[in-house]
């Protein structure tokens, strides 16, 4: 991806380390002793963690989430004007179906499949391809309590303390309650996972958890998943449509939600899909790379979703609160971002700073493990990355990947085989050398709230995986994010075909916008921003905005990434 | 562009909406405006229509018709062995949301004017029809017929009229043509809102053959207060020759939609500049579709235009309930006028075979051109209907799918062979 002009993470600082100083000092030490691991938690997370910096927040001004918490970057985007005017949708063509799913990812798919198999007529829009998406970026693995001894209470336990206890508990509940079933249903939809020698699911266990939860396909399980529900989507009814990002969503006449309008990103033209019922599964908003954090994000999330549903009066939760995954690759620079699964401090990996100290529990909850890796950088424990210019390039702090292999020979080919082909894409045997890892952006926390089946506060849309918020409260557990996109993407799908409104549709239209306009025009707020960005603003991808904006509204070269 | 207020723009709400108007509790209506006109209203029940009369009200449901004229007629009629009065509340029209304001915020002034009706015309059954979607207005004129029923004036009118008197409260079916006059009559009747032909007249021949009164809720509203302060002072309410005020609803494309109580005749170019805050994004006025069936659209030409029932239909459209849906730059026309005639044909009782037919027909063809799969054929085929459709329906709803059709190929006809494929 050559767009990915990913702003850097934290700069060198005085006192900070050289890689090869540090690379030396690490190679030629065995033992790695621990400083003291019990560290006052409350005060790491609000001096070191992102989400806490009170410079980066500001309060909504217009929407059901007036006067809420948001970070300055989200509420850019949801406090934007449309990218369409009524006049836009002169001479476009209506398209009908009973459901309409946006967002090709492991979300959508689980609920466009249970609609069609109840009978609906589906249509699944995506963004890109079916399968682009944050679900194939998915490594660790997903949480069930499967394990003897295990509870769906422990796994409930777990997820509400982990979220700060901030998670809707009956969200929680159903998450959990579904686990076991979730994983049965992916295992008939062909899906693998890795099994011991008696041919049963193989566990690990999660930072923050209390048991053996975490089933997985060595280290892209997402991707394994991905892969069963493409080959699924394609052998049912369901009607893809690649390349339609919805721009906006359409409202009846009692404010139901009635359909989209999709652009299609291949012939230039909108088109509107008059629908009894819309699931988003739009993902997250890493992609605006919050605090110039870089992310291990799929292109496309850049929180179309959100904005959509918002605008139609759906109330929103948590917008201040994300999850940056501590384990992104620091350097070499051109990787920067992407993920290193949890798996491998599941497996036994150490975290260990410039000076060859272990500083942290490597299995406490993520945003624990996070804060403790920018606090070592902040106060001069952390590798300074080399950069291609020449120049210092981002910090971080190394991942004992040769430590893990010494105690485990032959674990990490088997069982991080990406992991091993990522760094010798970098030319670095992870068995002999280090990563130098920073956290990365990650996950979007908040998100639209839902009830148990996934339905928002306006009748007749859903929102589905990590466009949905309450699930996770202010911090989610690696392996919940798989769970949760299937667990509520099959509910919702269900539901949505049961409870779809049974009269069509008087009248659809994109009149709610004009409320918006109005709130924006009241509060003197700028108009010239537009959302859903639908890209991000590095990526030149040729739109029907962008065609316009170059007068060229015949051409049109698809992407251009 | 700037935007002088003519001399009524300031006197806003000053009747019907009128903080001393508002509440749900009979007490609070006494304290306030209610409860004079009545008096009044009993101590000369004779009086009544000529003191309507006097001050000019009109039917404010879109119709226009003096409202005297009507409780003439029934008062003329023998009691057989009734007289109806049917309070008609089935308010669906796009962009009408009136009806549903006052009966949520200040019942009891169109139950007095439905009693005062009653006294005027020796009616004994009052019917309130209302669109079951409206929980808020159900709710709010139940509880309020309750508390007039157990005060004393219900005695006291009961005694004028020399028998018992009977309010009843009815969800109307919700189809938009049952809020027709014969249509509600076969709605009270039990029947599916079938409208019936005219004659017989409602006035002669209404509900089971007993003549029968229908007004809508906001004229009755105002009755009560011209019995209360008189005709004269009504009559200066309004402005140029009209009389008393008239609930605006404003929407579509302008900063401040709502409704605003206001002289009748204010100009459109006060309503939309001064009390609705101008354009959305200070774009430029397109067009207004006003509410109610024969409405044809207004264009930035017509900005000048007082509201009111004459002047309006000068410029060739119709007042009708009051709603002004404005249209700015930036919107397709040929989209409007697909969502209205949408509603027509979906409200289409399809009892009269050119009703049922021509508005699937016409709501298909601009469906087609809307969509950018029509041609030219299509586009001439539309403008034929539109010539030889009107006048075959029973009811008016057909000519009201023409109208706008129409008037929007007479102003707009540009847009709709731009929006042709071939």
């Amino acid at each position: 991806m050559s767009g990915k002009k990913v702003m850097s993470g934290k700069k060198a600082m005085s006192g900070s380390i050289s890689y090869q100083q540090a690379l030396d000092a690490y190679l030629n030490k065995t033992d790695f002793a621990a400083t003291d691991l019990n560290i006052d938690e409350t005060t790491l997370l609000d001096k070191f963690h992102p989400d806490h910096r009170q410079e980066t927040i500001t309060t909504l001004q217009v929407g059901p989430n007036k006067g809420d918490r948001c970070h300055k970057q989200v509420a850019k985007v949801l406090q934007a004007d449309s990218r369409i005017d009524a006049a836009d949708l002169a001479g476009a063509r209506i398209k009908e179906t009973d459901i309409l799913v946006i967002g090709g990812g492991g979300a959508g798919c689980a609920a466009a499949l249970m609609a069609a198999e109840s009978g609906a007529k589906v249509i699944l829009a995506t963004k890109l391809r079916l399968g682009d998406s944050n679900t194939v970026m998915a490594e660790g693995g997903i949480q069930a309590s499967i394990e003897k001894g295990d509870t769906p209470q422990s796994h409930y336990n777990d997820t509400y303390k982990a979220g700060h206890e901030k998670g809707v508990k009956d969200l929680i509940k159903q998450l959990v309650m579904d686990g076991p079933e979730t994983i049965r249903w992916l295992i008939q939809q062909g899906m693998q996972f890795d099994l011991n020698e008696f041919g049963d699911l193989l566990t690990r266990k999660a930072g923050g958890t209390s048991a053996n939860r975490v089933v997985y396909f060595r280290d892209y399980t997402g991707l394994e998943m991905m892969r069963v529900l493409r080959e699924a989507v394609g052998n049912s009814s369901v009607d893809v449509w690649d390349y339609s990002p919805a721009v906006e969503l359409l409202c009846n006449e009692s404010g139901h939600c009635a359909g989209a309008i999709l652009s299609s990103l291949q012939d230039c033209s909108y088109v509107q899909i008059k629908a009894r019922t819309v699931i988003i599964a739009t993902g997250g908003i890493g992609r605006v790379h919050l605090n110039q954090f870089p992310t291990s994000n799929h292109f496309g999330a850049t929180g179309d979703g959100l904005v959509l549903a918002y605008r139609l009066g759906a109330r929103l939760r948590d917008l201040d609160s994300f999850q940056y995954h501590p384990t992104g690759v620091a350097y070499p620079q051109h990787l920067s971002g992407t993920l290193i699964t949890e798996g491998v401090r599941s497996a036994g990996a150490y975290m260990i700073n410039a000076l060859g100290e272990r500083f942290v529990d490597e299995l406490k909850p993520r945003d624990i493990v996070a804060a403790a890796i920018i606090r070592e950088c902040k106060e001069g424990r952390g590798v300074v990355g080399n950069s291609s210019d020449g120049n210092d390039g981002m910090q971080g702090v190394w991942l004992d990947t040769p430590g893990l292999e010494a105690r485990n020979p032959g674990l990490l080919q088997k069982r991080f085989p990406k992991l091993v082909q990522l760094g010798l894409k970098s030319d670095i045997d992870i068995t002999k050398i280090p990563m130098l890892v920073y956290p990365t952006l990650h996950y979007q926390n908040g998100g639209v709230v839902i009830d148990e089946n996934g339905l928002s506060d306006i009748p007749g849309l859903y929102c589905v995986g990590e466009v949905s918020g309450g699930i996770h409260g202010r911090n989610r557990l690696m392996g919940n994010a798989l769970l949760d996109i299937i667990c509520f993407g099959r509910r919702a799908g269900l539901h949505a075909f049961k409870n779809r409104q049974t009269r069509g549709h008087k009248k659809i239209s994109i009149d709610h916008i004009s409320n918006l306009r109005r709130e924006l025009m009241q509060n003197e707020m700028p108009m010239e921003n537009k959302s859903p960005l639908l890209f991000p603003e590095y990526a030149r991808y040729d739109t029907i905005i962008n065609c316009e904006k170059r007068g060229s509204s015949s051409h049109c070269g698809g992407c251009d990434i | 562009m700037s935007h002088q207020p003519t001399k009524g723009h300031q006197i806003i709400n000053q009747v019907l909406l009128h903080p001393d108007s508002q509440g749900t509790d009979i007490n609070l209506w006494f304290d306030g405006n209610g409860g004079t006109g009545l008096e009044n209203a009993l101590s000369d029940p004779a009086a009544i229509i000529a003191t309507i009369q006097e001050a000019g009200l009109r039917g404010l449901g879109g119709g226009g018709f003096p409202t005297y004229k009507k409780w003439q007629f029934v008062a003329d009629q023998e009691v057989s062995p009734d007289k109806y009065l049917i309070c008609n509340g089935n308010e669906d029209e796009p962009g009408t949301f009136k009806d549903a304001y006052l009966l949520s915020h200040s019942p009891h002034q169109v139950i007095e004017g439905a009693l005062i009706a009653a006294l005027a015309s020796q009616i004994n059954k009052i019917v309130f029809y209302i669109n079951p979607e409206q929980i808020s207005s159900l709710n709010n004129i139940r509880q309020a017929v309750e508390q007039w029923k157990t005060c004393d004036y219900y005695t006291l009118i009961e005694a004028q009229l020399g028998c018992s008197l009977s309010i009843r409260v009815m969800e109307s079916s919700g189809h938009y043509i049952g809020g027709e006059e014969t249509a509600a009559i076969e709605s009270v009747e039990g029947n599916f809102p079938f409208p019936r032909g005219k004659p017989p007249f409602p006035a002669v021949s209404g509900v089971y053959g007993c003549p029968t009164l229908i007004n809508n809720m906001e004229t009755l509203a105002n009755v009560s207060h011209i019995l209360r302060k008189g005709s004269e002072w009504f009559k200066a309410l309004g402005l140029g020759d009209s009389t008393g005020t008239k609930i605006y609803c404003l929407s579509g494309d302008v900063l401040k939609p709502g409704v605003f109580e206001l002289p009748m005749g204010t100009p459109l170019e006060d309503l939309i500049y001064i009390h609705g805050g101008g354009m959305l994004q200070d774009k430029e006025l397109k067009a207004v579709f006003t509410g109610g069936v024969s409405s044809s659209i207004l264009t930035p030409k017509d900005i000048d235009v007082p509201l009111d029932f004459d002047s309006v239909r000068q410029r060739g459209s119709s007042l009708g309930t009051g709603a002004m849906i404005v249209v700015s730059e930036g919107t397709g026309i040929v989209k409007r006028v697909t969502e209205y005639v949408n509603f027509y044909a979906h409200s289409s009782c399809g009892q009269c075979p050119p009703c049922k037919t021509g508005t699937f027909y016409i709501s298909q063809l601009l469906n087609k051109i809307d969509t950018g799969q029509a041609s030219s054929a299509d586009l001439e085929s539309l403008k034929n209907l539109c010539k030889f459709l009107p006048g075959s329906g029973r009811c008016h709803l057909l000519d009201g799918a023409v109208i706008i059709v129409d008037s929007s190929l007479h102003h707009f006809l540009d847009e709709y062979k731009s929006s042709l494929n071939g």
